[in-house]
């Protein structure tokens, strides 16, 4: 919380109001010192003035005294100006102090008490000079007056002399104070000053670098918006800005061109974008952009624009609302052509249709062919029959044997047409699965094939078999057919021996489960030991007509295990051979658990 | 009337078959009268003539222009008057749809057109000698279809 407060813009600002503070206090501390120092000058220069006033003083008594005495000796009456001029002079001399001490009491009452001890000195002056005038110097009197005048002479050097000790002490007294002041201010000032400089530095050192990684977001944030230009041309996306309480828009350049116009080449504002909305979508997209407003939240929207070249395109738009620090609510969408996607859905849509009813015409078709072939054949046998019956006696041995070889290949024919029938059943689709027991069904397999496993004396050894959702006569077809298949392709000195085993497998057991969505496998192998085939035809055996040996050795249609095939292809599983001649063939049906 | 023979209709389009049937028929010498119509329509005019002889069994083939079997087999399961009239029907298919079919429409017997002649007259003598009367009402869906 604290470090995080140091890192906000806050803080900054906060140093920046104590700056000014700080710098306030100092430009304020200075005038202070400044106007103490003014003054400081100013008390000296009154003590200056005072001390000069008392000298004149005591100059222009001795300037009185000096020419009394001359008169005293000459009696001549010259000798009394500098006397008469002085009395003038000292009572300037005094109004100029008396202006001067007008606020210092303790001076004031000493100049009243110098006034007086003046006066004094004065009256004594003139009595002396009274006596003068008589020439009674010689009396005891004068003697007297005149020693009286010199004492009070005496008392005045000594109060001017107290007068000025006492300025030139309040001098000395002020210098102190003001001395112990300017020796810490300016110390004061400066390290204030300094401290300011740091407070601005730090706060400038935080703003730079503020301000570097705002340039770094900047170019960052200029690369990614060309990114974010680049990926909705490519993708076919466009963005927008809705200010709702300003109701002002902003589009990206790309949303300009889904609707088919340049960039910016037209105002921003839902009327302008409402002229591109395909007529028929104006109204609900009105009223889902009028409900966007209320809920502040824009679900999946649909709606078709039209290019001013007439072309329709599909948009899909998404938006989704957030507020800023200035509590200002915004509006962010984002918005898709989607055209491209719901062509190819239609196409794909189609195409399906198209595949299920050339399945279904095929289907029918395989129907109706064999069904439609049954006919004349049963009729050919039929008449063989008769023929047989009633006239084979009148036939050469020639005509007999003609007629062996026309009901042989009329058999064939009806075992392929049956054959193939099965094998157009063999389409049939997920609806007819259930859940059925393999056992029950190989069980019934081996049921149907009771005769032939009777005549060649074979043994089926069978695992237990897994439970499963299956077209259970398809799965019992299949079983049919293989051990149906290993029996046939026995070698005629060994009995057959059928081993049907099962496992469950992972679908990296064979190459061919690698594309599988299932991901287990139930794997049954029905392994015999019969005469097997070259492993090259491995894969070639199931597709349909395929036969690796004549007709006259092995009867066969070459459908069985294109049939095998397909019921596995119906199951999403698979079915593989492996053999080699002279040992038997393994076959393995994988089928997803 | 006497009945001293089984009366026998078979409505089929194809003239082999038609031959086939009465040959065997002829052969079987069990006192059978037997009347062939080669379509539906022909086959209904005559059931629906008031005065018409109704027969003991009537073979159908389903696979007919005009009026194929199914459409007949429907006709004369909804009048009364043919109540006492059995079916067969007589084609050249066994398909599940068919059989399942003609089952619930009210057929007696499905028989799938042998490809000998031989057996084709094995079937027929057992068809005729079943009492249909008796056997309507032991009908079930398992030995509809004849298996000789």
């Amino acid at each position: 919380m604290a470090a995080k407060f140091l890192k906000s813009a806050v803080f900054t600002k906060v140093i920046f109001v104590v700056s000014l503070f700080l710098i306030l206090f100092i430009a304020g501390l200075g005038y202070k010192h400044m106007t103490e120092v003014s003054e400081s000058q100013e008390s000296v220069m009154h003590t200056y003035k005072v001390n000069v006033e008392l000298e004149q003083i005591l100059s222009y008594l001795k300037d009185a005294e000096t020419g009394q005495r001359g008169f005293i000796i000459t009696q001549d009456s010259i000798y009394l100006e500098p006397f008469f001029e002085g009395r003038g002079k000292i009572n300037n001399t005094f109004a100029e102090l008396k202006q001067l001490t007008k606020d210092d009491r303790e001076q004031t009452e000493n100049l009243r008490l110098l006034n007086e001890l003046i006066e004094e000195r004065l009256e004594y002056f003139q009595i002396a000079s009274t006596y003068a005038l008589k020439d009674q110097t010689d009396l005891l009197r004068f003697k007297k007056v005149f020693f009286e005048g010199k004492m009070t002479m005496d008392a005045i050097r000594v109060k001017l002399n107290e007068m000025i000790l006492l300025e030139n002490e309040r001098l000395l007294k002020r210098k102190q104070a003001y001395e112990s002041i300017s020796n810490i201010t300016p110390l004061f000032l400066f390290g204030l000053i300094v401290f300011t400089l740091l407070l601005l530095y730090l706060s400038y050192a935080r703003i730079s670098v503020n301000l570097d990684k705002i340039t770094a977001s900047n170019k960052e944030l200029n690369v990614f918006k060309e990114l974010t230009n680049q990926s909705e041309m490519i993708n076919k996306h466009g963005s927008w800005r809705w200010n709702v309480n300003t109701d002002e828009f902003s589009f990206s350049d790309n949303l300009f061109r889904l609707l088919g116009e340049q960039p910016n080449s037209f105002a921003p504002t839902i009327e302008n974008f409402m002229r591109f909305v395909h007529p028929e979508d104006v109204e609900t997209l009105k009223d889902q952009v009028a409900q966007m407003k209320v809920d502040m939240d824009l679900p999946f929207i649909y709606y078709r624009v039209v290019h001013k070249n007439g072309t329709i395109r599909y948009l899909k738009a998404y938006g989704k609302s957030i507020m800023d620090t200035e509590g200002n609510v915004q509006l962010l969408g984002t918005t898709t052509d989607i055209t491209d996607e719901i062509d190819s859905f239609n196409a794909l849509q189609k195409r399906n249709k198209e595949l299920e009813l050339n399945n279904k015409e095929l289907a029918a078709f395989n129907y109706v062919a064999s069904h439609d072939l049954q006919e004349p054949l049963r009729k050919i046998q039929t008449f063989l029959s008769r023929l047989e019956d009633s006239e084979a006696t009148s036939l050469t041995e020639k005509g007999q044997t003609y007629m062996q070889r026309i009901n042989v290949a009329a058999s064939r024919m009806r075992l392929l047409i049956d054959d193939l029938l099965q094998y157009s059943r063999s389409s049939k689709s997920d609806e007819d699965k259930v859940p059925s027991d393999l056992n029950e069904l190989l069980q019934s397999a081996l049921i149907e094939l009771e005769e032939p496993i009777e005549n060649n004396q074979a043994e089926i050894v069978a695992d237990p078999l897994p439970e499963l959702q299956v077209v259970p006569f398809q799965i019992q077809q299949l079983f049919i057919n293989l051990i149906g298949n290993a029996l046939k392709y026995r070698k005629e000195e060994t009995a057959p021996v059928v081993r049907i085993q099962y496992s469950s497998v992972d679908k990296t057991d064979h190459p061919i489960l690698s594309q599988s969505v299932a991901e287990r496998f139930h794997k049954i192998d029905f392994k015999d030991n019969g005469i097997g085939f070259e492993s090259e035809y491995g894969e070639k055996i199931f597709t349909l007509f395929t036969r690796l040996h004549n007709k006259d050795e092995y009867s066969g249609t070459g459908i069985g295990l294109a049939i095998c095939r397909k019921i596995t292809d119906n199951h999403r599983g698979h079915i593989t051979a492996t053999a080699t001649p002279g040992s038997g063939a393994i076959f393995t049906i994988y089928l997803p658990e | 009337m006497a009945s001293n023979y089984t009366h026998i209709i078979l409505a089929d389009d194809d003239e082999d078959d038609r031959m086939f049937f009465t040959d065997a028929f002829d052969e079987l010498k069990i006192g059978t009268k037997v009347a062939t119509f080669p379509d539906g329509i022909a086959l209904m005019d005559y059931l629906n003539q008031s005065d018409a002889e109704l027969p003991s069994i009537l073979f159908l083939d389903l696979n007919m222009p005009r009026k194929n079997g199914k459409e007949c087999l429907k006709e004369i399961r909804q009048n009364s008057r043919f109540n006492s009239v059995a079916v067969a029907i007589y084609s050249t298919s066994a398909s599940e749809e068919d059989i399942e079919d003609t089952f619930v429409q009210g057929a007696n017997v499905y028989i799938k057109k042998p490809s000998s002649f031989k057996k084709l007259k094995n079937v027929l003598s057992s068809v005729v000698a079943t009492n249909w009367q008796y056997e309507t009402s032991g009908l079930n869906r398992d030995n509809f279809l004849l298996r000789l």
